[in-house]
């Protein structure tokens, strides 16, 4: 007798206004999400062309499940491989930072070079006339696996797939909002990862969605420092996976649907005051206003301004209820020791102890919790209408989150 | 770096009450234990071995530790929980200019209360300034290196 099957892999009919709480939990989703997305035709961030300066230096990090080793060849140019040896699958590089001249497996003595390719195997000859490689072993065949690598205003991306198009035509529109921010050399600060219980979708969602933004995040509005009423927007690409949120501090507009919003939001307190408000004064370092950006690149991705403060986030996920968020936080390399200053103080703001985005780890757990068992239901995202267009660029919209569904659907199969 | 017993009593005493005062949910009274122009800073290891500048909270002056203290309490959002601290190996390691170099090791347990979970939340190292003011000893400086590269959901609580 067949058991019924719980959710039969069936998308609500409502389409991508709904996500049912399978595809957060589901251990065969979670699969299907490493094949046709993390090994798919995606393009991954997987770091900064400044943490990888000098010829050998590498970072290791992972796309999905699978380790990852971004590495700068003697020749300058950035390559991404599989830090798995072709060998046994033993890692070949176990530090996360550093620089090196090759290679090395500590199981049995293969080694590679920078770009990855097999350079020499112990005792290929074997001893005496005994073991050994078979004559018609090539080295050229057996290389760490190779992954396409392309680098955009110092962001580096890898995919599995060699034949994607450009990676600046899959950031489209939102390549500009990159290049605002990344217009010149940078400068790593430091990083922090933040290991949440959640499925790693949770989180992605969340920086696509500005509906929660000034309703959840309190702290600048219990302080009298930001509002829902500043002039803000977003530009999303054409493909709908991409998307960045502005906000223009100072631009405080009265409306009388804020004002009376506004009694409701547990956010908005008058009645508290900073002793130090002065330390989260931002400088307006491009001239255009923007307090905050908050830049989302389908499906792991995150690029911060906020203020002052600076940082690439990159999720990484643990299984289908952990995933791990690093952020990494820079300057410029041409700031002064001052400017550095006013960029470390802002990181009170933001990462794992951030006065103002603590809370999206909360959230993120919270809903994991509450959607135990839940195969049978789906969230809603109707804020700005139904479906891919809807809502425009307002950030009380949740245009965002449905492109997003979109994409992923398309991408699974679903 | 010998000091007197009496000393080392003091700067003991110090530690001991700032660890039960976080466990004791009284977040506020930390301050009296802090000179004015006292810096707070948590720092990974994975940072500072590689002299890489961030940290993940670092306030300057006791009043900005107080605001984050505020923001804790009035608009931060996390689940209820609950730290307790094991601190040993309190060492004064040499001279300030106005007081001594301390090394200490800590162990923060975390207990949510929304399921009873406990675990090791934070190990690591306080190394700090201790100066007096009189017979009272106050931290000039208190920079907590923890261990592990990762944060386990947030840090909200100072450590």
């Amino acid at each position: 007798m067949n058991a019924p099957d719980p959710h039969p892999y069936r998308w609500p009919a409502e389409g991508v206004s709904r996500a049912p709480y399978w595809v957060f939990n589901d251990p065969t989703i979670y699969e299907r999400e490493q094949a046709n997305i993390f090994r798919g035709r995606v393009w991954h961030y997987i770091g900064l062309e400044a943490e990888v300066p000098q010829p050998g230096s590498f970072k290791s990090t992972r796309i999905g499940d699978a380790p990852v080793i971004l590495a700068r060849d003697e020749n300058g140019v950035l390559r991404a491989m599989l830090n798995r040896c072709a060998h046994r699958g033993n890692l070949v590089c176990l530090e996360q930072l550093g620089q090196v001249k090759e290679f090395y497996c500590v199981y049995h003595a293969w080694v590679y070079n920078l770009q990855g390719d097999l350079q020499s195997v112990a005792f290929r000859r074997g001893i005496r006339g005994e073991g050994g490689l078979p004559a018609d072993f090539d080295m050229a065949d057996h290389g760490l696996r190779k992954l396409r690598c392309e680098s955009f205003c110092g962001l580096v991306f890898a995919t599995y797939a060699h034949d994607m198009p450009p990676l600046a035509e899959w950031l489209g529109e939102v390549g500009n909002g990159i290049k605002r921010v990344l217009n010149r050399p940078l400068k790593v600060l430091g990083y922090d990862t933040q290991r949440l219980a959640a499925n790693w979708k949770n989180y992605h969602e969340n920086p696509r969605d500005s509906y929660h933004a000034n309703i959840l995040h309190t702290f600048f509005g219990t302080f009298g420092m930001s509002r829902q009423s500043q002039e803000s927007g977003m530009v999303i690409d054409a493909g709908g996976r991409h998307l960045y949120f502005f906000t223009k501090a100072g631009t405080e507009k009265q409306s009388t649907d804020y004002q009376n919003t506004a009694e409701q939001l547990r956010s908005h307190n008058a009645g508290f005051r900073l002793e130090e408000p002065g330390i989260f004064k931002w400088q307006d370092e491009h001239g255009d206003g923007v307090s905050i950006q908050i830049l989302t690149v389908y499906p792991t991705f995150v690029l911060h301004q906020i203020g002052n403060s600076l940082a690439t986030r990159q999720l990484v996920p643990n299984g289908p209820q952990q995933v791990d968020l690093h952020w990494t936080y820079f300057g410029y390399a041409d700031d002064s020791e001052a400017m550095t200053n006013v960029r470390l103080t802002q990181t009170n703001l933001a990462g794992s102890a951030g006065l103002v985005s603590m809370e999206d780890a909360t959230v993120c757990e919270m809903i994991r919790r509450a959607t135990g068992g839940a195969n049978d239901d789906a969230s809603i995202m109707q804020m700005g209408g139904k479906d891919l267009t809807s809502g425009g660029a307002s950030k009380l919209s949740e245009r965002g989150l449905r492109n997003f569904w979109h994409t992923y659907r398309s991408d699974l199969g679903l | 770096m010998g000091v007197d017993l009496h000393t080392q009593h003091a700067i003991e005493q110090l530690h001991y009450e700032w660890a039960r005062r976080i466990d004791e949910g009284r977040y506020e009274d930390l301050l009296a234990l802090l000179t004015e122009d006292a810096e707070y800073k948590v720092a990974s290891r994975f940072n500072v071995d590689r002299d890489l500048p961030l940290a993940i909270i670092h306030t300057r002056t006791r009043a900005q530790l107080k605001d984050r203290i505020t923001s804790l309490r009035v608009a931060n959002i996390y689940e209820t929980h609950h730290y307790r601290h094991l601190v040993s190996g309190v060492q004064v390691v040499g001279a300030t200019e106005r007081g001594h170099e301390v090394r200490s090791n800590y162990t923060v347990i975390r207990t949510m209360e929304h399921d009873g979970s406990m675990a090791v939340f934070s190990a690591g190292q306080y190394r700090d300034e201790v100066v007096f003011d009189g017979d009272a000893p106050r931290l000039r400086r208190r920079h907590v290196v923890f261990d592990s590269r990762a944060i386990d959901t947030l840090l909200v609580i100072p450590l």
